[in-house]
């Protein structure tokens, strides 16, 4: 069973190509980022898996089913800015939600606290601030505890800690097995989550895939020495040698095969340079992902 | 349905512009044939041998207020406008469409507003008909010729379906409210005259004069309508296509078009 499923959607806004021919599958209990710049078509996708928006070519299948009301009802959906009655409070906004989505109006509670709204859960909606109503948003799509869920730039409009918090929740939630379908900026922070990527650049979709296959992240060794030209020469004579990812600072490089650290510590002393940094990194997401779409 | 209706109410029942709108297009009916009531029964005092049948009396009054009332029935489009055109600012047709309604499910509860507020109409007339049939008329309670009063009900249908053709197709509130105050206010009134100017009866056709044409003030209005007019069945079926083509173009607007 795929959780959602698209085939070669379509969709123009004039003379702009917002979607040509996308096609992907979203597995269930994957983590799945929807990456890409500002105006790649992110949004658009997510507005057509909705029905708020309507393809132009094209179909999708949401849990291998024609899209319907009642499968939507299944999925808790952020999509771009909170859209909320401004006269209602919070709590009358989410009965509201609770009742098209057919979910226990009792949820109300246990979502404000999680999105940490009760103190204010009788406000009106129109005096929130910016970060309040996202996170209305957020409580609303978690209400009846749905085990899909999209989030389309979720962190928007937050503070620090309310990134951090909702960082720290999406993470809770992919643990828990929930599906969740992630729009991007988020990127660097879901690194550790994101299960698969699809990866869009104006409107086409470039890669998708489980996140090691389609973004090949090298591993590379971060190490510095007094003198890092010396170093540098020293290492340039490694067997297994490939090349500098960078200079600043510490020297960044990778090596053909795997090497022990070990060993390479014992190279460079061997060789008259000691060491005073070496550590393995794995490259960052962002950065792969920039290398694809720069090229 | 009744779920649609539940999930309406929820959204209006403490929003509070939408029930003075209501108020003002609902008290209005009461105001206006009270004013009505009183100047009928100081002429009929004076008159008493000259007029055997007052326009508070029954079965006159159905037609009475029917006709007094249709000046009134662009009131009701307000509330209508407000309801539908808010879910457009805030975005909130996207939300619920994401939410779990299907878009016909959206323009179902906006046609659920289109009949509750016309029925709503309907009944308050009807039972200030009564209340002022009883107060004032020197005739027994009865139902002749309360036909009118469905002439009314649909002209307030046909008011109604503008507002929320109007109120899908503009979905700004402010740009909506103008051009409904200026169709039912001006341009409507414009063109019936000059089509009936220079064309003939076919101006009386158009959608809310329709309405009035079923509905001329009584006694009155017999000495002013035209002898070339048509029969009443036609108007009463130029009623019926005008809101049924107007349903039909709300919902192809809603469902094919980017929320």
């Amino acid at each position: 069973m795929s959780i959602l499923s698209l085939h070669n959607i379509s969709k123009r806004y004039g003379a702009i190509q917002a979607l040509s021919g996308v096609s992907f599958e979203v597995p269930p209990g994957s983590v799945f980022g929807i990456l890409g710049p500002n105006g790649s078509g992110k949004t658009t996708l997510l507005g057509i898996v909705t029905d708020v928006l309507k393809a132009d070519e094209g179909t999708y299948s949401l849990f291998d089913a024609p899209p319907a009301g009642r499968l939507r009802r299944q999925i808790g959906t952020l999509l771009e800015t909170p859209n909320f009655y401004h006269y209602l409070t919070a709590c009358q906004n989410l009965q509201v939600a609770a009742a098209i989505k057919q979910k226990p109006e009792q949820d109300i509670s246990r979502v404000l606290e999680i999105a940490g709204l009760t103190a204010r859960q009788h406000s009106r909606f129109k005096t929130y601030s910016l970060g309040m109503k996202q996170r209305l948003a957020i409580a609303s799509a978690l209400l009846g505890d749905p085990g899909v869920l999209i989030l389309d730039e979720p962190t928007n409009g937050l503070d620090p800690a309310g990134i951090a918090e909702v960082r720290e929740l999406v993470l809770r939630l992919a643990e828990t097995g929930k599906t969740i379908i992630l729009a991007s900026h988020l990127l660097d922070e879901v690194e550790k989550v994101c299960s698969h990527v699809a990866i869009l650049q104006k409107g086409k979709l470039l890669l998708s895939g489980p996140v090691n296959e389609v973004l090949a992240r090298e591993d590379y060794v971060e190490l510095s020495g007094p003198d890092n030209t010396v170093l540098e020469a020293v290492l340039a004579r490694h067997p297994a040698f490939s090349h500098i990812l960078s200079r600043n600072g510490h020297l960044q490089v990778v090596f053909s095969q795997p090497v022990d650290l070990a060993a390479l510590n014992a190279y460079c002393a061997e060789q008259g340079v000691w060491l005073n940094h070496l550590h393995i990194r794995k490259q960052s997401l962002e950065k792969a992902f920039l290398q694809l779409t720069n090229n | 349905m009744l779920q649609i209706i539940r999930i309406e109410w929820l959204k209006v029942k403490s929003y509070r512009t939408f029930w003075i709108l209501l108020l003002l297009a609902v008290a209005i009916i009461p105001a206006a044939n009270y004013i009505g009531a009183e100047i009928n029964s100081e002429i009929r005092d004076k008159a008493k041998d000259l007029i055997p049948l007052s326009t508070y009396d029954f079965p006159l009054i159905w037609q009475t207020m029917a006709s007094v009332n249709s000046y009134m029935t662009a009131l009701f489009g307000f509330p209508l406008l407000i309801l539908v055109t808010n879910e457009f600012t805030y975005k909130t047709h996207r939300q619920n469409v994401i939410d779990g309604w299907e878009r016909r499910e959206f323009v179902l509860a906006k046609l659920f507003w289109w009949l509750a507020l016309g029925v709503l109409a309907l009944l308050i007339s009807m039972l200030f008909a009564v209340i002022l049939g009883l107060a004032y008329g020197t005739h027994a309670f009865s139902l002749e010729d309360s036909r009118y009063m469905f002439y009314y009900f649909l002209q307030v249908e046909v008011s109604l379906a503008i507002a929320l053709l109007i109120a899908m197709l503009v979905r700004r509130a402010g740009l909506a409210i103008v051009l409904y105050l200026a169709y039912t206010m001006m341009i409507e009134q414009v063109l019936v005259v000059t089509i009936k100017r220079y064309v003939g009866e076919v101006g009386g056709l158009l959608p809310l004069q329709a309405g009035d044409e079923l509905l001329p003030f009584p006694i009155v209005g017999k000495l002013m309508s035209s002898a070339n007019r048509f029969d009443d069945g036609v108007y009463l079926l130029m009623l019926l296509v005008y809101i049924a083509l107007m349903i039909f173009l709300v919902f192809r607007r809603m469902l094919k078009t980017d929320y």
